[in-house]
């Protein structure tokens, strides 16, 4: 008992540090210093969606820390920013160690005389001093320190520069004796709100300047403290208030207290004019150039081809399948088997039959896929650090506009290639509902993820030029199309584009290789499994007879329809579990000479429209809700074979 | 009580364009009543002023409301042009303190100082700008609606800012309270430096070290002055 409770006490009692910042300011890579674990650090806003949480050993003892998605104000706007907020009313943290981008001071400030009015305990770290010191700008850390009597370290996060001193001082920390006021109505309702608020572990008077600009999400927080009438007594107050101001309230609040940010930047901060100069701002620049941008455009989609498509489909997939499972290891598995399970065929073809977990299970997933992801996930994680992604939103805005998004949406529509489940979960940032629904849609129905895509580009490179335009063509045309449809179905409103650019950085080898050991982890963990309970389920539904049933069920669309030979209909059925199984099994048969070039494209073509596979569906439910799903699936199914029947009868005219 | 006259002209006691003013401006508050009204204006005898007003037809009283009448509002409707515009020439144009440009568009706001003429004339200096610097609206008037293009304006929307050549941001008039606050945490608001770095695909802008991306119709609505 009393160990139990002394475990307890522990438990209780272990600190616990958060890290909250704005967006893209090296919070994730503190985050993985002090713990270890990997999130993913990406150089563009909005790379952590959802609250990460790790382990440190601070001072010899242990101490949980928790990553945040960023945040430019605490009142949000988003719900990635709703997280954030959300995680500073509900857990009582010992610390917070506020990172800052040192170059943005100003937009850091503003967070931090938020996290002050709170009450917590603050750390600001000026993150990034590399580039602070490279853009001529210096600053008065003492000053700072002592104007708002908080602690002030520095840092240069990605060389690890400065990390092992905020460690050491995180846990001393104390809330902030520095004060400010706001003007006179302000004052008086945060006085009368202060009155009706309960007493938790943030300040009240924060509380009531959320509630003053208009946070409400925060109602639902509040019921589970007052009553119903007091809420009312709040709102009451809050209209009251906003009706003196003809500009919405929340903004007067940022005016006042961006007005302290001045004040207390007047002597910290120190800039010299410099000319900024270099590869990064030359690169920078020419991504987004109405015509050199598409020209950039098509280099980085020729070298994805060429890597991903060319060396990682061809050369190294062709080598690992006809050189090391075909040739040596399958035919070595086949004997083996053969001699294991010499008296049941049964369990012999389990594992190396037609339909067996080595010879198709394991064939699939580490000879063809493998090596696929594996080139196509180290140009990615070139493509996430370099910034060049939020560049392709600045190019690509107005066309995303017709489809009810704006260019935000391009991030998660590009991180759905790496892999439509995180992405779909990215699509948090976008500002409404109708976007994040529309969003959701145009990922499940036309966005082939990491592996797919990498069959695709492997067969496409067998097939002729005009089938990859072919391809290209009625996949974005399909998507333009249902975009727009659905930006005029869904309800609710679209939001203007506004997005942070981040400066081009130099992608760190070191963090392409993590990141890309990290999702190779992913897909070994979670999608060879599926491909071996995949091959199972078709090595049963073909012993029992179900396999021929369905065949001749599918037979009328799938021979008829689109022109395909039977066998196609095990491709469909495993693209149910995961739509790049399905499209290897495509390349299988197409690489056996089982299809022609016109059988190939519209393959590809049903198979890149084809319903999202099984955790992406999961995934669906969980963030947009269960109709949603329901809705999406029930609409990319027949659809995805509408649009192959057109193609193939089309090239047959 | 007098009514002055001046350069021939029938001229009404400042008092009486102080007095409507207000009633104005209590109106923007959602007010009506006499009391609240007498409490706030300076003027002493305002009882008596208003009682004027409701003799010149501009108000009607009843027991303890103020409310303006069609002539009235006309009326304070210029008054609060002239004021607000002032406001923003003293505190845009001339930078003066907060204190100066106060009192200066007290004594510009009314018709006896600032002709109609010279009130479309500032009006499109500015930029026909929407709000006061305290951010209450300014009436529109006949200039507003067409674009006149005589007057070079000193304030103008940032789609026509030059590349890369600093602008401060003078005030921002975006249809929805969203966008306002969005752009205000990346650092644009009023009083902000600000540069353009590139037109198309997409407007960039570069505010402090931060390069924000944006829709042509917000750059629309975000109005600059080029600073020397
Ligand atoms: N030059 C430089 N770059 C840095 C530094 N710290 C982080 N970065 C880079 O900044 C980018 C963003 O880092 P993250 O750790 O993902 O930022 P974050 O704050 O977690 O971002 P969100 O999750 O989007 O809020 C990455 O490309 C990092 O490599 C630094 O000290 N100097
Ligand atoms: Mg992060
Ligand atoms: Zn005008």
């Amino acid at each position: 008992m009393a160990i139990v409770r002394n475990v307890m006490a522990n438990i209780m009692s272990e600190p616990k540090i958060a890290l909250v910042g704005n967006p893209n300011v090296g919070k994730s890579v503190i985050f993985g210093f002090m713990t270890g674990r990997y999130v993913t650090v990406s150089n563009y806003p909005g790379t952590t969606v959802e609250v990460s949480r790790g382990r440190a050993q601070i001072a010899g003892q242990d101490v949980e820390i928790v990553d945040t998605p960023g945040i430019n104000t605490l009142v949000p706007m988003s719900e990635d920013e709703r997280a954030t907020r959300n995680i500073l009313l509900n857990e009582k943290f010992d610390a917070v160690l506020q990172v800052c981008d040192a170059k943005n001071l100003r937009r850091g400030l503003l967070i931090t005389l938020q996290l002050i009015e709170m009450g917590v305990p603050v750390l600001l770290d000026l993150n990034m001093e590399d580039e602070v010191t490279s853009r001529g700008i210096s600053i008065d850390k003492v000053k700072l320190a002592a104007l708002l009597k908080i602690k002030v370290k520095g840092s240069t996060a990605i060389q690890k520069r400065g990390l092992s001193d905020i460690q050491k001082e995180i846990l001393t920390v104390q809330p902030s004796e520095y004060r400010f006021s706001y003007s006179q109505p302000i004052e008086q309702a945060i006085a009368t709100l202060t009155e009706l608020l309960p007493t938790t572990f943030i300040a009240k008077r924060s509380i009531a300047l959320m509630l003053l600009a208009g946070d409400r999400s925060l109602t639902t927080w509040l019921h589970q403290y007052i009553p119903d009438e007091k809420i009312k007594q709040i709102d009451d107050v809050c209209h009251q208030v906003a009706r003196q101001f003809v500009e919405g309230l929340s903004y007067v609040i940022y005016r006042q207290r961006s007005r302290y940010v001045e004040e207390i930047c007047h002597g910290v901060i120190t800039q010299e004019k410099r000319q900024e100069m270099g590869w990064a701002v030359w690169l920078g620049k020419w991504s987004t150039h109405p015509i050199g941008g598409v020209f950039m455009l098509l280099a980085v989609l020729l070298i994805l081809y060429e890597f991903v498509g060319v060396f990682g489909a061809g050369t190294a997939v062709g080598w690992l399948e006809n050189g090391v499972f075909n040739g040596w290891l399958n035919p070595l598995a086949i004997r083996g088997f053969a001699k294991l399970f010499y008296f049941s065929p049964f369990m012999r073809d389990i594992f190396v039959g037609p339909y067996g977990i080595i010879t198709m299970g394991l064939t699939y997933s580490l000879a063809i896929i493998l090596p696929i992801v594996v080139t196509f996930f180290i140009a990615f994680s070139i493509m996430e650090d370099s910034g060049y992604l939020p560049r392709l939103a600045i190019m690509m805005n107005r066309i995303f506009k017709w489809m009810g998004l704006n260019g935000k949406a391009v991030v998660p529509m590009v991180l759905g290639l790496g892999c439509d489940t995180m992405a779909t979960m990215t699509a948090r940032i976008m500002d409404t509902r109708k976007e994040r629904i529309i969003l959701t849609l145009l990922l499940a129905l036309g966005i082939p993820c990491s592996a797919q895509l990498g069959i695709i580009l492997g067969m496409l490179s067998a097939l002729p030029a005009w089938m990859t335009l072919l391809w290209l063509g009625v996949v974005t045309g399909v998507l333009f199309l249902v975009g727009s449809l659905a930006s005029m179905v869904v309800p609710g409103h679209s939001s203007d584009f506004i997005m942070e650019i981040p400066p081009i950085r130099r992608p760190m080898l070191l963090n392409i290789m993590t990141k890309t050991m990290a999702r190779l982890e992913w897909y070994l963990k979670e999608v060879v499994p599926l491909f071996v309970i995949g091959t199972l389920a078709l090595f049963f539904l073909d012993r029992l007879g179900v396999l021929p049933v369905i065949r001749n069920f599918a037979h009328p669309f799938v021979t008829g329809f689109l022109g395909l030979p039977d066998q196609a209909t095990d491709a469909f059925l495993i693209g149910f579990l995961r739509r790049d199984y399905g499209a290897t099994h495509f390349f299988d048969m197409f690489n056996k000479g089982q299809m022609d070039s016109i059988q190939a494209i519209v393959s590809l073509i049903v198979m890149t429209l084809f319903v999202p596979c099984l955790a992406n569906a999961l995934m669906i439910v969980k963030e947009r809700g269960m109709a949603v799903m329901v809705a999406i699936v029930g609409f990319i199914y027949p659809f995805a074979f509408l649009v192959g029947g057109i193609v193939n009868w089309t090239l047959r005219l | 009580m007098k009514s002055s006259s001046t350069c021939g002209q029938e001229v009404r006691a400042h008092e009486l364009d102080e007095l409507l003013e207000r009633v104005w401006t209590l109106r923007e508050q959602g007010k009506n009543e006499v009391t609240d009204l007498l409490s706030i204006t300076p003027i002493e005898d305002g009882k008596l002023w208003l009682q004027q007003l409701q003799t010149l037809g501009l108000v009607t009283l009843l027991q303890n409301t103020v409310k303006m009448t069609k002539e009235g509002e006309r009326e304070a409707e210029q008054i609060l042009r002239r004021h607000r515009l002032a406001e923003r020439l003293f505190a845009d144009v001339f930078l003066t303190s907060e204190e100066v440009w106060e009192r200066e568009a007290c004594e510009l706001e009314h018709q006896s100082v600032l002709t109609e003429e010279a009130v479309s004339a500032v009006c499109a200096f500015l930029g026909h700008p929407p709000t006061c610097p305290h951010g209450r609206p300014i009436p529109r008037g006949a200039c507003c609606s067409h674009f006149q293009k005589e007057i070079k304006p000193f304030v103008i929307p940032l789609t026509e800012a030059a590349l890369a050549d600093h602008y401060q941001i003078v005030f921002m008039t975006p249809k929805s309270h969203a966008p306002l606050d969005r752009l205000a945490t990346l650092g644009i608001h009023p009083g902000g430096e600000i540069r353009v770095t590139q037109r198309r695909p997409s407007f960039v802008v570069r505010v402090g070290e931060t390069d924000v991306a944006l829709d042509k119709s917000l750059a629309q609505d975000i109005f600059v002055k080029q600073i020397s």
